[in-house]
């Protein structure tokens, strides 16, 4: 499930910031929007950014001030991925090292909610195909809707005529949102003639993928089921 | 052979409620605690309980568990199953629940159990608190929270079940309410509520089952001679998932103006008859007292057999029941119940426990949030 710290609306100035430098309180304030930093955490790491570390926030600020250059989401799955210093490439967009990758089956795709579950299900080492990352859940209660999510990006990529797509293979947490997501792509994809199916629930109810151990992970890749 | 009866060994209480520091060392059967309202008799049962299931029976929110003044607050209890012979004692448990903020933390013997539900059913105990006087004659809420209870010792994933239906069902309702819904969408929280819904049917369905087997005889030695008590289970939903799926598309635009759906096992009772009559309307308050009395000795009874332990019993002032007339069915109640027992009262005095070794009973005092033992 989303963690539900994660999205926020803009930093509420005035309490722990008062009284602050306006520079030190402008970085509490961006810090504080980062999923699972609360005011005092980020007033925390500001604090010892400015009185005890120069040198961590000099090179902190240069990486940062690059880094949507150098690091987007692939243009393909969402995944994180590397930009080409190949300017024409580039242009392309960024493609990730999993869809460059020759060795992979091309006509399995592993569909999860966020790129943590894609990195914990790599490291699991069960999946052979590539990925797509839709980015949130189905979430009528925390105002998430079917047309937010990248429902018609999958299914062109399924369609792909270049390399065709035999199996989606579902791997939302089995949250409620996250099995309602998953009927949703299921009955989305249905239409396409390609065969769908669910992680098995080894996978604790309620549990985050990101926390799942690996070898439960890898069980409930292998012992995936198609959709009733 | 009668069944092991779990022990509460020593109880530690910090920051809780009223309660910055307890530590309780009960008896072995009777425990009476006694102070006036408002000292902190009810927060010492909420403890044991909060120890045992990580819940309150007051309330659902944790934070309000919390001294005023503090950011945690914790229950620890050293508990034991105990047999009747005098073999090996046995191994002693420790169960630690904390809360903070919102947030509630469980350990037993310092790790986390593999779920909530398991960690709620080791040490089975029995809340019985005025609220619930209303059991039988009340909002059927009350029944089904019964059920639901005797349900998670029965089928563990019955509570996971719980909380997936309503957050289905919620889902469906806000959907439903919106302008121009779509209707995939909608499709894949029903056929989610529909799921679940029918694993609560079917786990109430045999809670009930086990619960109404242990009413009958229970009321009749309660109640007073010549009534027939007739119980039976009164689903609001389906064990069919494909049934329920049908219903509730069925009524997606009466239910939008509802404030929740008309199908489904939140509308669930467990009905109630005197002679053939409906409770509510015939019975007398004496009758109702003793049929709650029943209600809650059949819970201890059937909880027993499903874990296989004789439940701790928690009775929240019992001063009410302590006019002559009552406190006959209160202490037949008692004499059908095995576990160690813990009761508040204003009136210590009162309570005569006739066929209780002086050493098997304990008596405290609660006041201003501080324990004393009296005897
Ligand atoms: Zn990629």
């Amino acid at each position: 499930m989303l963690a539900a710290g994660s999205y926020r609306g803009s930093p509420r100035v005035g309490s722990s910031t008062a009284g602050l430098p306006e520079g030190l309180a402008r970085v509490v304030q961006l810090l504080a929007r980062l999923p699972g930093v609360g005011e005092k955490t980020a007033q925390r790491f500001a604090l010892h950014l400015v009185t005890g570390d120069e040198e961590t926030a000099r090179e902190l600020g240069r990486e940062l001030a690059t880094l949507p250059d150098r690091v987007r989401p692939c243009v393909r799955c969402g995944n994180v991925a590397e930009t080409s210093r190949d300017e024409a490439e580039a242009a392309e967009g960024a493609v990730c090292a999993i869809c460059r990758d020759g060795r992979r089956d091309p006509a399995l795709i592993c569909v999860v909610a966020r790129v943590q579950d894609l990195i914990a299900i790599e490291r699991s080492g069960a999946m052979r195909g590539r990925y797509f990352v839709l980015g949130r859940l189905l979430s009528p209660l925390e105002g998430v809707g079917a047309d937010e999510l990248p429902i018609d990006r999958l299914r062109s990529r399924v369609r792909d005529a270049q390399a065709p797509v035999t199996e989606v293979l579902v791997a939302t947490p089995p949250s409620v949102d996250g099995e309602a997501t998953a009927l949703l792509v299921a009955r989305e994809l249905g239409t396409l003639g390609v065969k769908v199916t669910r992680i098995a629930s080894g996978v604790p109810h309620g549990g985050d993928l990101e926390f799942a151990d690996q070898v439960t992970l890898g069980r409930a890749i292998e012992g995936r089921k198609s959709f009733g | 052979m009668s069944l092991p009866r779990v022990l509460l060994e020593r109880l530690s209480v910090r920051h809780l409620r009223n309660l910055s520091h307890v530590d309780l060392e009960p008896a072995r059967r009777v425990n009476v605690i006694g102070g006036n309202n408002g000292q902190g008799k009810t927060s010492l049962l909420e403890a044991v309980y909060l120890a045992c299931t990580s819940k309150s029976f007051r309330t659902a929110r944790p934070a309000e568990l919390i001294q005023h003044g503090s950011d945690t607050g914790s229950a620890r209890a050293r508990l034991a199953d105990y047999g009747d012979d005098d073999g090996p004692a046995p191994i002693a448990r420790e169960q630690t629940v904390a809360v903070q903020g919102r947030r509630v933390q469980v350990r037993t013997d310092g790790n986390r159990p593999a779920s909530l539900a398991e960690f709620a059913t080791r040490s089975p105990v029995v809340a019985f608190h005025p609220d619930e006087l209303t059991l039988s004659t009340g909002p059927a809420q009350g029944r089904r929270t019964l059920l639901d209870r005797l349900a998670l010792f029965m089928q563990p994933t019955s509570g996971d079940h719980r909380a997936r239906y309503q957050r289905s069902l919620r889902s469906r309702h806000v959907l439903l309410r919106r302008p121009s819904p779509d209707e995939a969408e909608i499709l894949a929280f029903e056929r989610l509520a529909a799921h679940h819904g029918a694993a609560i049917t079917r786990a109430r369905a045999a809670a009930a089952t086990a619960l109404i087997a242990e009413l009958l005889p229970a009321f009749d030695r309660i109640a007073a001679p010549g009534l027939v008590l007739g119980a039976c289970y009164a689903p609001g939903g389906t064990a069919d998932p494909d049934e329920a799926i049908e219903q509730l598309a069925r009524h997606r635009a009466r239910d939008a103006h509802r404030p929740t759906a008309s199908f489904g096992p939140h509308r669930d009772d467990l009905a109630l008859t005197l002679d053939g009559h409906p409770v509510r309307a015939v019975a007398s308050q004496g009758q109702h007292r003793a049929l709650t009395l029943a209600l809650k000795a059949a819970e201890t009874a059937s909880v027993a057999s499903a874990r296989g332990v004789e439940p701790m019993l928690l009775l929240d002032d019992v001063s009410s029941e302590l006019d002559p007339d009552r406190t006959e069915a209160l202490f037949t109640f008692l004499g059908l119940t095995r576990g160690q027992l813990f009761l508040t009262t204003t009136r210590r005095d009162l309570i005569v426990t006739p066929g209780v070794d002086a050493a098997d009973r304990r008596d405290f005092e609660v006041q201003d949030g501080k324990l004393h033992a009296v005897r």
